[in-house]
């Protein structure tokens, strides 16, 4: 099952030379994708060496993948390649306590002839402790660089699989050239996820197979330390399972268990009260109600890094009746408390870290501002992201704050990190420097790509859900100017085929984009407005018909067979 | 002593986990009400006194000791709190369909307090829910005895922690149907089913036989004794055998009823509670001879075909034998009246008032093991109270306040139009399940395993 190339660095924290970009490279590279130099300084730039400390001004050198220093009179060698970092602000690179970044979920094996649904294979069933989240990683996949872009260099990846997937590692989101190998075997990923049409099928059943694999898994221990001394006894059965299991029951590594709500963390702790396992809760996104449990239990926390969406509070209409206002309140004061969440930990000294698992790169740098404008301090935030996570997974003597001796992972930014116009420009993972494009400074106005804003003008293929029915057609809208005109094509309510109104009222503010049109159906005109987000030529709207209710309304951009410059 | 046998300690950890929830223990007199105590007849102008969630005192011209609230229930009915012995309420999962036996499953593990049908159960009076595994397995889950606690958000503070274990059964035509005609293994009919039950106990016979031998055999000194592989699900079959765990099984047909009632007797088991139970009529002397008795439905009926042999005189009839018999819900809706469901066996049977009451407090109390603590209003019990406006088994009756342990959880003056503890931050409208017909908890979390059996069904139309 595992790679055996894999072993050479496992089991301790590698000295980073040895799998570094250059070492990896023979002296002669065809490729020409050999650096010249591995020693980078970055001058007199604003320096956060970690979290509750000020910015300083101050030179970063990196040399051997290492940083070999930070302040203002470095000697720095001949081979130096300097970046000038007058206008760069850098932070420590962030940790992800767990992300499924880079992996691809195995292919269910086949099912064997003799399967019986009441009593499947550890396998089909979803219980793979032996798999480990390396074997189902790829550098190379573009989600790396994304989460890169964002500010990431480690990550505690995840398997993907069923209610015990396997063992996560700790990676490096560097090098394609490297295996970028920090430890294997971190942890155990569980879940309470059943597996579909076969036993254990719910969350029920998931808790008591998981009593049963433990307490199984120890006595299979004892019964091979057993027949490893005494003579004339029966072998004991020892399966891929039960292998795997044991440095879990040794309490050699934790169990991460899933728990996205109140009552999935409670379960999860309840099973580490009852077997004393190390545990560490991932993935989580209500909370506020368990904080004491959760600190009592003493397990460590990985928080899911993403904010609820907000379509139900942008849905609520100011003339709604008395009774749905009173109901509209409840539902914003829940979205209040809940993007308030993680202040609500750091006031309760908890100390967390983050989980990307599920979370669109794209939409990280929003949801911690958020929860900065949500009373999360700016230290808490950068600690959930650098000092937490590598005491969490053990790294803090090589990574997570900017100090001699310790991995060069880095972040440079343009502004302070979490201000809203703030971009990344360089990441160093391994010290290795990853560039990426910073674009200038929003304006705000209702059009054009130039000055930053999205592009809507095109053809938009789009689905929309109602009590009717799915419904599909093509919405075309023209820049005219500094506004927007258009059409729309939706399926004719009296009659079959399409229809076509004219739309209205386009607005784009941001990537917020919102049109009107009136369908005119037996006699009756109905206004219908939708208003929702783009991003990346997607379009996720809603749209409310009259006083028929809200719907969700999606659109794909069309791309242009001909490069619109 | 280090070989203890970790069963115990699994058990014993669990015990001092449940030990730990705290749970709220309310004071409270109730003044001049008429009391119907179900055990010790009705008692007109009397005062019901209850210190930290127990009833202290029946009596007249009470006093409230300091700091206690004395509530005036004059021209009110006062009556137990309404226990209901067949509920799916407040559980996040009702079904592990994955298996004909899964004992080893634990309700207690998914028990979800913020579920708003519990705030509703009060509001019609219902102190106590016997929370079931659903009825697809030939023996389900372990079912979680609930005390509606509203309000608490720890699952344990809601699970009566002194209640006995309890289990859920299910013969007839929800097993064979799952197992047999929708997974293509046993049991396919109900001589399946049985095989099922005996092979399922002989087999925990086997079981408890290998750890005894091996706890005797590893005690002695220089043993070489190996631990037999641990299994929950038989674990907990060998427990039903030593008579700790009370069976509660759904059945419908008189046959199948006497077959368990076979099975039992032959295992030597005799904790065992009928549920649904409509052929129960036909087999009344055995129910009531070698059972707990039979937890039914006053007039519900012909939702499939086991269940079309029926009749409304099912619960008197069974009264009348000597069975214990009490009147569940099954559902969220009906649970809500079960003071109405009560009040039919009057006009199907002729049941006394006091007949009519103790199917739906004192008679579920003996089939979930708590009577001595709950069930009706005597010293020394549970302060589990309704005050009714009417007589409770009257078509006008509306109950005004639910106490649970002297706690008062539900006041009719005080019932705010959004009663939901937890709102979504995303959903505007929470999304609402719509069910058909009866059995829809019971069979929940088992949809897709019919898929094979509706194609087939498709193909041969």
């Amino acid at each position: 099952m595992k790679k055996p190339l894999l072993y050479a660095g496992v089991f301790c924290i590698m000295v980073s030379g040895l799998f570094s970009y250059t070492s990896a490279q023979a002296q002669s590279d065809p490729t020409g994708k050999k650096p010249i130099t591995d020693t980078y300084a970055i001058t007199n730039a604003t320096v956060f060496t970690s979290p509750g400390q000020a910015g300083v001004k101050a030179t970063v050198l990196i040399k051997d993948g290492l940083i070999q220093g930070v302040g203002s009179n470095l000697t720095l060698p001949k081979e130096t390649k300097t970046i000038a970092g007058d206008s760069l602000f850098i932070y420590p690179g962030f940790i992800a306590g767990a992300s499924d970044v880079g992996i691809t979920r195995p292919k269910d094996p086949d099912r064997p002839d003799d399967f019986v649904s009441s009593n499947p294979p550890d396998e089909i069933a979803g219980i793979t402790p032996w798999r480990s989240a390396v074997d189902q990683f790829s550098i190379k996949d573009s989600k790396v660089d994304d989460l890169r872009k964002v500010g990431f260099t480690v990550a505690q990846i995840t398997p993907d699989g069923g209610m015990i997937a396997g063992k996560t590692a700790i990676i490096l989101l560097g090098s394609e050239n490297s295996t970028n190998l920090l430890k294997e075997n971190t942890a155990l990923a569980a879940n309470f996820r059943g597996s579909r049409g076969m036993y254990p099928g719910t969350a029920v059943g998931v808790m008591a197979k998981f009593r049963e694999v433990y307490d199984n898994t120890k006595l299979t221990s004892e019964r091979s330390q057993k027949y490893s001394t005494v003579a004339g006894l029966k072998r004991p059965e020892i399966t891929p399972t039960y292998s795997a299991m044991q440095e879990v029951t040794s309490g050699q590594i934790p169990v991460m268990f899933t728990t996205s709500s109140e009552l999935e963390i409670r379960r999860a702790i309840n099973l580490q009260k009852e077997k004393g396992f190390k545990l560490v809760l991932t993935g989580l996104e209500e909370y506020e109600g368990v904080l004491d449990v959760i600190k009592a239990s003493g397990a460590a926390v990985l928080v899911k890094l993403e904010i609820p969406d907000d379509k139900a509070i942008k849905a609520m209409k100011d003339d709604a009746s008395e009774e749905v206002k009173a109901l509209n309140a409840r539902v914003k004061k829940a979205y209040d408390d809940a993007i308030a969440q993680a202040s609500k930990l750091e006031e309760a000294g908890i100390p967390f870290a983050f989980s990307t698992v599920g979370v669109k790169s794209g939409d990280i740098m929003k949801a911690l501002q958020k929860m900065i404008e949500n009373s999360l301090s700016e230290e808490a935030a950068l600690a959930a992201l650098t000092t937490n996570p590598a005491s969490i997974l053990g790294l803090s003597k090589v990574a997570g704050s900017i100090e001699k001796g310790k991995m060069a992972n880095l972040i440079l930014s343009t502004d302070s990190l979490f201000a809203e116009d703030s971009q990344i420009k360089h990441v160093v993972v391994d010290g290795i420097i990853f560039d990426y494009e910073t674009k200038p400074k929003k304006k705000a106005s209702t059009g054009g790509n130039s000055d930053g804003s999205v592009k809507i003008d095109g053809n938009w293929e789009y689905t929309s859900e109602s009590p009717a029915g799915s419904g599909t057609g093509v919405l075309a809208i023209q820049k005219d100017g500094t506004s927007y005109t258009g059409t729309i094509t939706y399926d004719d309510p009296s009659g079959s085929g399409k229809a076509t109104a004219p739309i209205s009222n386009v607005v784009l503010d941001g990537s917020s984009l919102s049109f009107s049109f009136t369908v005119t159906a037996n006699g009756m005109e109905i206004l219908v407005n939708v208003t929702g987000e783009v991003s990346e030529g997607s379009y996720d709207a809603t749209m409310s018909v009259g006083e028929f209710g809200s719907f969700p309304f999606n659109g794909t951009l069309t791309p242009t067979l001909i490069a619109n410059k | 002593m280090k070989k203890v046998n970790y069963f115990l300690a699994a058990l014993l950890g669990l015990s001092i986990q449940f030990a730990s929830a705290q749970v709220k223990k309310g004071s409270v007199l109730i003044k001049n009400a008429t009391v119907l105590t179900v055990t010790e007849g009705t008692l007109e102008n009397s005062d019901v006194l209850v210190q930290d969630g127990i009833i202290k005192k029946v009596g007249h011209n009470l006093n409230a000791p300091n700091g206690v609230t004395t509530i005036d229930a004059t021209g009110k009915y006062l009556m137990p709190g309404i226990i209901d012995a067949h509920s799916h309420l407040g559980l996040d999962v009702v079904n592990e369909a994955t298996s004909p036996i899964v004992a080893e499953v634990r309700m207690k593990d998914v028990v979800n307090p913020y579920e708003v049908g519990i705030y509703r159960a009060l509001a019609g009076g219902v102190t106590i829910s016997h929370a079931m595994h659903g009825s697809a397995n030939v023996i389900g889950g372990q079912n979680a005895t609930l005390k509606h606690r509203w309000g608490s958000t720890d699952p344990a503070d809601i699970i009566m922690q002194e209640a006995p274990r309890t289990i859920k059964f299910a013969l007839g035509e929800n097993p064979t149907r799952v197992h047999g005609r929708g997974n293509g293994i046993q049991p396919r009919t109900r001589m399946g089913v049985e095989a099922i039950l005996r092979n399922g106990f002989n087999e925990a016979i086997q079981y408890k036989k290998a750890w005894t031998e091996y706890n005797a055999a590893s005690s002695q000194k220089g043993s070489t004794a190996m631990a037999p592989v641990h299994n929950e699900r038989l674990q907990i079959l060998s427990d039903i055998l030593d008579g700790k765990i009370i069976i509660h099984c759904h059945s419908y047909r008189a046959d199948e009823i006497y077959m368990l009632i076979n099975v039992a007797r032959d295992f030597g088991i005799t904790k065992l509670v009928f549920q649904h139970t409509n052929e129960g009529f036909k087999v009344a002397p055995e129910i009531a001879e070698y059972t707990m008795g039979a937890s039914v439905f006053a007039d519900w009926w012909a939702y499939k075909f086991e269940v079309y042999y029926s009749t409304a005189y099912n619960a008197a009839i069974l009264t009348e034998n000597g069975a214990i018999t009490s009147i569940n819900s099954d559902d969220a809706e009906l649970i809500r009246h079960l003071y109405h469901e009560a009040a039919k066996t009057q006009r199907y049977g002729g049941m006394t008032d006091e007949q009519a009451l103790s199917m739906i407090t004192i008679n579920p109390a003996k089939q979930l093991g708590i009577a001595d603590k709950v069930g009706s209003i005597e010293e020394g019990k549970q302060g589990d109270l309704v005050i009714f406006e009417g007589h409770p088994l009257s078509s006008y009756a509306v109950p005004q306040m639910t106490f649970v342990d002297g706690v008062k959880y539900f006041d009719i003056k005080e019932d705010a139009d959004d009663q939901r503890m937890k709102v979504s931050p995303t959903e505007m409208v929470e999304p609402v399940m719509v069910y058909g017909g009866h059995d829809s908890r019971c069979m929940q979390d088992t949809e897709h395993l019919f898929e094979t059996t509706e194609s087939l069904f498709l193909l041969n139309q």
